[in-house]
């Protein structure tokens, strides 16, 4: 299969103090392909999908989701933002300064008893005080807007949702579902990057909004088929058993039709039989089209479905191929058996 | 484990059953009142004003889950703008409704506009800003003395006016009614809101951000919405309750206590209930407007509350009674009298 | 140039500050120790130091009572006997309350979200609140005979009043200033020992940095939390002494604003960090005196609170504090 790659890890770093997670690992997912990524406990997995989905920034080193890089740039967008959060704070700094003086030309000057308020003359009178003495206000307030909002700007530059907006989607090692919420309300948000509705419609519950809700639970309810959990889309979350909350993280992260899916451990705490209905289920998912990665212990699932394997050991990259040839690397036998005593 | 099937889902109705009955009670109070004379559909005006108050909360603090300390802050604000731009004294003059309107249209700002730079903050943080925020609303109505009137407070403001219906002081029966309605078209509204993508985001927010943020929902642009709705209410309560009173009172009077008197009308009554808050405003301005000044009357008139001593005065134990009510509910029925999320459809 | 700037004024705003904001500081410490190891804003402490003052001012009316001494001659001449008994006596009241607080407030709700754990320390906040009103009422000379009880009360200066400057001195700095220095720089170099070298610190320390490894490592994390609790409420204790006897007065609704003003001052040094409390609180009372003098009092929360945002926004995690990570 020539795939193009739709995951490029470049030598990437995840230092955390002194402990170095995950040291400069290259890895390439290609798209349309089932990846696994395995390794002792402590190897830095999850680590890695951490620095991949965004929750955290990589020390070093980048990552590239279907060859671009997930990171908010300093275009044109940015430099609005900016902009717009200084004239919107020089422009309380200089009223806000001046405000009495203001309410003085604005509006007690203006005001002829008995007459209704005239508001064009009042906010002329308003803005003439602001450009006439809010000057030094202005500037300072309008400095430290767009300073401000750079620096909130400079620190969220790749968060994880970003990272979800350009089609990653994760479950989770220790789940972590909306527990208070029911099976199709996790389902729905997963959805929420595809759906439209704004506040007002939402607020007035305007015909679009309500469409857009119902197709949403239909699909939602489809979802939850699809990974096996039919028929009880009402219950909250946290009144599923373990290895269905498993399933459900999976259709919450499948729900955002996302163009690769990070799977972290789905079979941690199943049963054989439901270990060949994941294996089954992550076949499906590779069949709709979306690329799938997992860090799995279970050996069976790894050989069975990858295509391609990485080894990480103590967050280095020390293989990577098919499940046959992993399966005879001796730098992967040492690392999950230990080195051969020799003599 | 209540499982629907999909044949039998319903899209929410416009209010739940909880709430109907709620609703249906309280309208019945001043029917009542037609055969007998309690007096009560007066001083319960101001539970229907705190309730408004106490959903604008609730959406902050019980769907979105972040602890606002400062919703008197807001309440202020709507009753100042309000009273800046209804009453005579002033030059506006807009009248009872686009006053109210403007009120909440000002407070949704002012909410938005503080949550604007501290809403990436972790959530204790907000608890402090929002604290520190209700403390300078003060600040700043007593110093902008030209525009504000001080410590004295602006009265009189006008009084609601329906259709050729005006209200009165002797009238309470009627304005009983209109707030009661403007109450449930803000739990409607509200509901919607609850129902709907916008109120699913609050909830992901609220029940795991991590989880919400790889979903790419953003948090702060639900938070701030989630703010500024909080505030809208508020202020839309405390230009309500000014109005009742005819007189916005002095700054001082929207203080921390009064913050905590909202949060205790969401805790105690519910959090993420709507329903639970209107039980809670009941319970809680019913005791802080209503049974502790008549408790302290009775004692008065047996001759055994004098002015001079502190404890023989209901009024205070009122931080005592706010306080208890809020540990003992965190410590043995966390989830408030009438629980979320069971009274749903 | 300036002629409202007057460096005699200057000088004093700074010492007025400067003492404020040790004061400030210790009372931030209680916060700032507590949240490092529970991430739990304990609402209550700055209404403990308002409890403290209050068992400050009626040992110092049973003194008076018993003619241990007399009260002609507050200010004129030093307590020091007096002083140092109530900063340990008040210390231990506050360090035992907090323990008493946490133990039956905070503790049942250790596993519970922190939403509930920060709305029941803001009801015991309302309680011991409600407990200085009442403790205002009792009928004492010093409390104002039990008339008022909600009225603010005078406390008398337990040190001399004379100004060491001189008599012609402009600046005025009297052995009021001078003891709070005495007293919070060694409970803070202690503090700070502490937390270095004993085995209950390095337990502390290691809580904080991450509760479940420390008790899966031995240590009794209950007993640290327990020991925290008593710490900052000494430290808390102690500084409503200094805090009455350098303001002279007392009333039952400061634990408030010197909850907020010390709460501020752990969030600008970094919030769980011990320098960054002292450096924040000495920041606090020195921007609070600056802007009571050049900008007006009325001002003076403003300042403070557009302070907390702007350091909010450009550095969330305070002065001196160091990044956390969600753990996923």
């Amino acid at each position: 299969m020539s795939a193009t790659p739709i995951i490029e890890v470049d030598s990437v770093s995840m230092r955390f103090g002194g402990l170095v997670a995950v040291s400069d690992v290259s890895l390439t997912v290609d798209g349309g392909s089932i990846t696994a990524v395995i390794g002792p406990n402590g190897a830095g997995k999850t680590t890695l999908f951490n620095a991949i989905t965004g929750v955290y920034d990589p020390s070093a080193g980048r990552v590239l989701i279907a060859g671009r890089e997930t990171i908010v740039p300093l275009d044109a967008r940015a430099w609005r933002s900016i902009f717009l959060y200084g004239i919107a704070s020089a422009f309380l700094a200089a009223v806000f300064l001046n405000v009495e003086e203001i309410w003085l030309s604005a509006v007690t000057e203006n005001y002829v008893y008995l007459k209704p308020f005239p508001w064009l003359e009042g906010v002329g009178d308003a803005g003439a005080l602001v450009i006439a003495h809010g000057g030094w206000a202005a500037l300072v307030g309008g400095v430290v807007g767009a300073a401000g909002r750079w620096a909130i700007w400079s620190r969220t530059r790749r968060t994880p949702e970003i990272v979800a907006e350009s089609g990653v989607a994760r479950t989770f090692q220790n789940i972590r579902l909306f527990p208070e919420l029911s099976l199709a309300e996790n389902v729905m948000v997963g959805m929420d990057r595809r759906m439209h509705a704004g506040f007002f419609a939402s607020l007035f519950r305007l015909p679009n909004a309500a469409l857009e809700r119902q197709k949403a639970r239909e699909e939602a309810t489809r979802l939850i088929e699809f990974v096996g959990l039919g028929s009880s889309v009402d219950v909250r979350a946290r009144n599923l058993p373990y290895g269905h909350q498993r399933r459900l993280e999976i259709a919450r992260a499948l729900a955002s039709r996302p163009a690769v899916v990070l799977l972290d451990e789905p079979a941690a705490g199943m049963n054989p039989t439901e270990t060949v209905e994941l294996m089954e289920l992550i076949r499906r998912i590779q069949g709709t089209g979306t690329t799938v990665v997992l860090i799995e212990h279970h050996m069976r699932v790894v050989m069975g479905i990858s295509e391609k394997i990485a080894v990480l050991d103590h967050g280095e990259k020390i293989a990577q191929g098919t499940p046959t040839q992993i399966r005879n690397d001796p730098k992967c036998i040492e690392a999950y058996l230990g080195k051969e005593e020799l003599g | 484990m209540g499982t629907t099937s999909r044949a039998t889902y319903k899209p929410a109705g416009l209010l739940s059953r909880g709430q109907c009955l709620l609703f249906g009670a309280l309208l019945l109070i001043p029917c009542i009142e037609l055969l007998f004379d309690l007096g009560i559909s007066a001083p319960t005006r101001f539970v229907l004003g705190f309730a408004i108050v106490g959903i604008g909360l609730n959406v902050v603090v019980g769907f979105t889950g972040l602890l606002h300390l400062g919703i008197a802050a807001f309440m202020a604000i709507g009753a100042y703008a309000f009273a800046i731009l209804t009453c005579t004294i002033y030059p506006f003059q807009l009248g009872f409704w686009p006053g109210l309107f403007a009120a909440l249209c000002i407070g949704a700002l002012a909410g938005a506009f503080l949550g604007a730079p501290t809403l990436r903050l972790r959530g204790d943080y907000l608890a402090i800003v929002t604290l520190g925020f209700g403390e300078i609303v003060q600040d700043l109505l007593k110093n902008l003395e030209p525009i504000t009137k001080g410590t004295q407070g602006i009265n009189p403001l006008p009084a609601p006016w329906f259709f050729g219906l005006t209200f009165a002081s002797d009238t309470p029966k009627s304005w009983y009614f209109l707030y009661l309605a403007i109450l449930i078209l803000c739990t409607i509204l509200v509901r919607n809101l609850e129902h709907s993508r916008v109120g699913r985001q609050w909830f992901a927010v609220r029940e795991d951000e991590l989880a919400a943020r790889c979903m790419a929902i953003r948090p702060d642009k639900v938070k701030l919405t989630a703010l500024a709705v909080g505030a809208g209410l508020a202020a839309l309560g405390g230009a309500l309750l000014a109005s009742l009173i005819s007189s916005t009172g002095e700054p001082g009077n929207y203080d921390f206590q009064i913050s905590i008197l909202a949060l205790c009308i969401v805790i105690v009554g519910g959090i993420g209930s709507m329903t639970g808050v209107i039980v809670g405003a009941l319970v809680m301005v019913g005791m802080n407007s209503i049974l502790l000044p008549i408790l302290g009357q009775k004692l008065q008139q047996a001759g055994i509350g004098t002015t001079t001593s502190v404890y023989l005065a209901p009024d205070n134990y009122k931080y005592l009674l706010f306080g208890l009510a809020l540990v003992l509910m965190m410590r043995f029925r966390p989830k408030g009298i009438v629980a979320a999320r069971e009274e749903d459809h | 140039m300036f002629d409202w700037f007057d460096s005699d004024v200057l000088l004093q705003q700074l010492l007025l500050g400067l003492s404020n904001g040790m004061i400030i500081a210790l009372i931030a410490l209680g916060y700032t120790m507590v949240y490092g190891i529970i991430e739990l804003i304990n609402f209550a402490h700055g209404d403990l130091f308002m409890l403290g003052s209050f068992l400050a001012l009626t040992l110092v009316g049973a003194a008076m009572n018993c003619g241990l001494v007399d009260p002609a001659l507050m200010g004129e001449s030093s307590h020091w006997w007096l002083l140092g008994t109530l900063v340990v006596v008040c210390g231990i009241f506050c360090g035992g309350l907090n323990l008493c607080i946490d133990h039956f407030a905070y503790k049942p709700l250790r596993r519970a979200s922190k939403l509930s754990q920060l709305v029941a320390a803001i009801g015991v906040s309302f309680i011991i609140v409600n407990l200085g009103l009442f403790w205002g009422g009792l009928p004492m000379e010093v409390l104002g005979g039990g008339g008022a009880a909600a009225a603010p009360k005078d406390f008398p200066h337990l040190v001399s009043d004379v100004n060491l400057l001189g008599e012609e001195s402009f600046v005025v700095m009297t052995w009021n200033d001078v003891v709070i220095f005495v007293v919070t720089i060694p409970l803070m170099i202690g503090l700070t020992l502490f937390v270095k070298f004993t085995k209950l610190g390095m337990a502390m320390r290691a809580t904080a940095q991450h509760a479940t490894a420390a008790r899966l490592m031995g240590v009794d994390v209950n007993k640290v939390i327990a020991a925290t609790f008593a710490i900052g409420g000494f430290l808390g204790g102690a500084a409503s002494v200094l805090y009455a006897n350098y303001n002279s007065t007392v009333s039952f609704q400061m634990g408030f604003r010197a909850g907020m003003d010390a709460f501020t001052a752990a969030v600008l040094g970094g919030i769980g960090s011990l320098p960054g409390a002292m450096l924040g609180g000495l920041l606090i009372g020195l921007v609070r005196a600056m802007s009571d003098q050049y900008v007006g009092s009325e001002w003076t929360n403003v300042v403070v609170f557009s302070l907390l945002v702007l350091i909010l926004i450009f550095r969330p995690t305070g002065l001196l504090g160091l990044k956390q990570r969600e753990k996923v």
